[in-house]
């Protein structure tokens, strides 16, 4: 009798579901031992620039907690400014206009649903003030020119508007927050879709921001008439009319911003300049990659941004990158030295 | 049971034949054991003697079974056999990767990809079940062509599980085998009436062509449909609204095997009207 035979139907079925159980047993045991996700460790996306030109105040993620950093604009060892309790992260920095204090996001999400408040710290003393209540959805800030006021960018509700959207904040509109009274005043009745990328044009008149109506459009609300005036940006490099992080300039007459450049399975993202005046928008950086969160230098015809090579991946992989505007293709690399920690 | 009934049955635990064809064989093998063994009777053995002669003349039982499976059901029971195994091994690979590599902890996944491996496995191992319940095989090929094809476009190409060449070339290959299979087992498990035996059998081959092609299209709009809520909602309830069809379909396609065998013009118009209507009805419950 050889094993075929003695191999019964019965019993080979017994066998072969008990194997198939002890496989999934063993290889279910085996990733037990195996490290388990850290969540993201690097540079975070958004940076700003010290109003002299010399420091750049950026996130480093370590294990999915963003700290906040100081770096030379000629690159080296960051510094870090402050670092937040384990589950919150410190995002989206912006000077103020004497580059004294930096203004920041604290972010952190209860049972998934995301919390910000805005924070702000003296670069001199690392003293923290928190200057929104808790339970806020402060999403992004930007100073006045005169740095007493902040104007700010806050969600009403988390929710999905559609039953096949993932939930997101929605219901956005602009407040404003006075430093020296710490009074907070809702600007706007928007209850907008999507809200981003507050800036206060240099004579502290409009506020500059982006949003979405059927298309991404750039918003600029004046303080005195209550009125917004809205465009799309076009221009002959620019393939999708989807843009994201603007920045203003401090001339006030340019926005610099991330859009679609190309395609080569996921959408290459470059950094594009539009003119305010023209609404014409043209592309100055050729990275073929992910160029996000542009800023202008503000004395200087630079651009600092930052590019991801990891687009679309697990995890991303930004690098901050310095672009002459007035150089033919120039570019370079912002090398920043972390700590043993981080790095 | 006698030896001759115990041998007979070893052998047709290797063949997927429906019932009727099965007792048709059962009788055939029969009559065969028994004029042999009454040869072997007239040549002066004991009726005990001539049987196991004759049994041992006509070979291993498996043997025989499997002979005869793969004359009347060419390379079915291998393909099963294939699709099982190789679903296995791309669930240890895709998983260790997955662990060691990326990071993702992914046991339910892997048990669900062990379910379905091991189904098909299973159907290879009792091809004689499963042959007298044909419509219960191709539940189970549809629905590992569907996690197959939920492979293919929705968990490979995610960035957290890192978009692997290999992995889709793998998985590519185990899903045309499984489409190969569905086709040719269709045609093989159709009770094709006498009277059609000629002409009839290419409208039927025509009809569960158009049938099958139907369905895989419908299947993989929704496995489209499914990446898109995925992509843009996460695992939320409209994730079921896909599926709707796709079990419609699936229901629908046991009583549709019965009359492409009997009218397989007439089956091609409800194929496509099944097909096409829960499209429609998915079309108007996303416009509104």
């Amino acid at each position: 009798m050889n094993w075929g035979d003695f191999m019964t139907l019965k019993f080979k079925n017994i066998i072969f579901i008990s194997g198939l159980t002890l496989l999934f047993l063993i290889l279910w045991g085996i990733s037990l031992l195996a490290d388990t996700p850290q969540g993201y460790s690097g540079l975070g996306a958004t940076t700003d620039l010290s109003p002299d030109d010399q420091v750049i105040a950026f996130s480093y993620y370590h294990d999915g907690d963003a700290s906040l950093y100081t770096v030379p604009v000629t690159g080296g060892r960051a510094e870090l400014l402050a670092e937040p309790e384990e589950g919150t992260s410190y995002i989206n920095p912006v000077f103020s206009p004497d580059g004294k204090n930096i203004a920041f996001i604290k972010q952190w999400d209860e049972n998934e649903e995301p919390f910000g408040e805005l924070m702000m710290i003296n670069i001199e003393n690392e003293s923290i003030d928190e200057l929104t209540s808790e339970g806020n959805h402060v999403t992004d800030a930007a100073f006045a020119p005169n740095g007493k006021e902040l104007y700010l960018l806050q969600s009403s509700v988390y929710e999905n508007y559609s039953p096949i959207a993932s939930e997101h904040p929605h219901g956005f509109d602009i407040f404003h927050l006075d430093l020296k009274t710490n009074q907070i005043e809702q600007l706007t009745n928007e209850d907008a879709y999507e809200m981003s990328d507050i800036a206060v044009t240099p004579d502290g008149e409009q506020i500059m921001y982006h949003s979405y109506r059927d298309d991404d459009i750039l918003a600029f609300y004046s303080l005195e008439s209550e009125m917004e005036n809205a465009f799309v940006p076009k221009g002959a490099d620019l393939k999708e009319s989807i843009i994201s992080s603007p920045a203003l300039a401090d001339d006030g007459e340019r926005v610099v911003f991330s859009g679609v450049a190309g395609e080569d399975g996921n959408y290459i993202y470059e950094g594009f300049i539009v003119d305010l005046n023209t609404k014409e928008a043209k592309k100055v950086t050729s990275f073929n990659e992910h160029v996000t969160s542009p800023v202008f230098f503000n004395h200087q015809n630079k651009l600092l941004v930052t590019v991801d090579e990891n687009f679309a991946g697990a995890e991303p992989a930004n690098g901050y990158w310095i672009i002459d505007l007035d150089k033919e293709d120039s570019r370079q690399w912002v090398e920043i030295k972390m700590s043993e920690k981080e790095s | 049971m006698n030896k001759v009934n115990k041998y007979v049955n070893q052998a047709l635990e290797q063949i997927q034949s429906p019932t009727e064809e099965r007792e048709d064989i059962r009788e055939e093998l029969l009559s065969h054991i028994y004029e042999a063994k009454k040869h072997f009777m007239t040549e002066g053995f004991s009726e005990k003697k001539a049987e196991d002669k004759a049994l041992e003349d006509f070979g291993k039982a498996n043997n025989i079974g499997k002979d005869l499976q793969e004359a009347m059901y060419p390379f079915q029971r291998s393909f099963l056999y294939i699709i099982g195994i190789a679903m296995i091994v791309y669930g240890v690979l895709f998983y260790l990767n997955a662990t060691f590599n990326l990071q993702e902890i992914i046991p339910s996944w892997l048990a669900i990809q062990f379910a379905f491996g091991g189904a098909v496995t299973l159907c290879a191992i009792n091809i004689s079940f499963v042959g007298r319940h044909f419509y219960v095989l191709h539940l189970v090929m549809f629905l590992t062509l569907m996690w197959n094809g939920f492979n293919f476009m929705v968990v490979e190409p995610l960035p957290a599980y890192g978009n692997n060449v290999f992995f889709w070339i793998y998985l590519a290959i185990t899903i045309l085998i499984g489409i190969i299979f569905i086709f040719t087992n269709s045609y093989y498990s159709t009770d094709i009436p006498k009277h059609k035996a000629k002409n009839g059998k290419t409208a039927i081959i025509i009809s569960y062509f158009l049938n099958l092609i139907l369905g895989m299209m419908l299947i993989t709009f929704s496995l489209f449909l499914t990446w898109v809520i995925l992509i843009f909602g996460g695992f939320t309830w409209p994730l079921v609204i896909p599926l709707i069809p796709v079990v419609v379909w699936l229901i629908f396609y046991k009583l549709q095997m019965r009359l492409i065998a009997k009218k397989p013009i007439i089956s091609i118009f409800t194929g496509l009207l099944v097909a096409v209507l829960p499209l429609g009805v998915i079309y108007l419950l996303f416009s509104l």
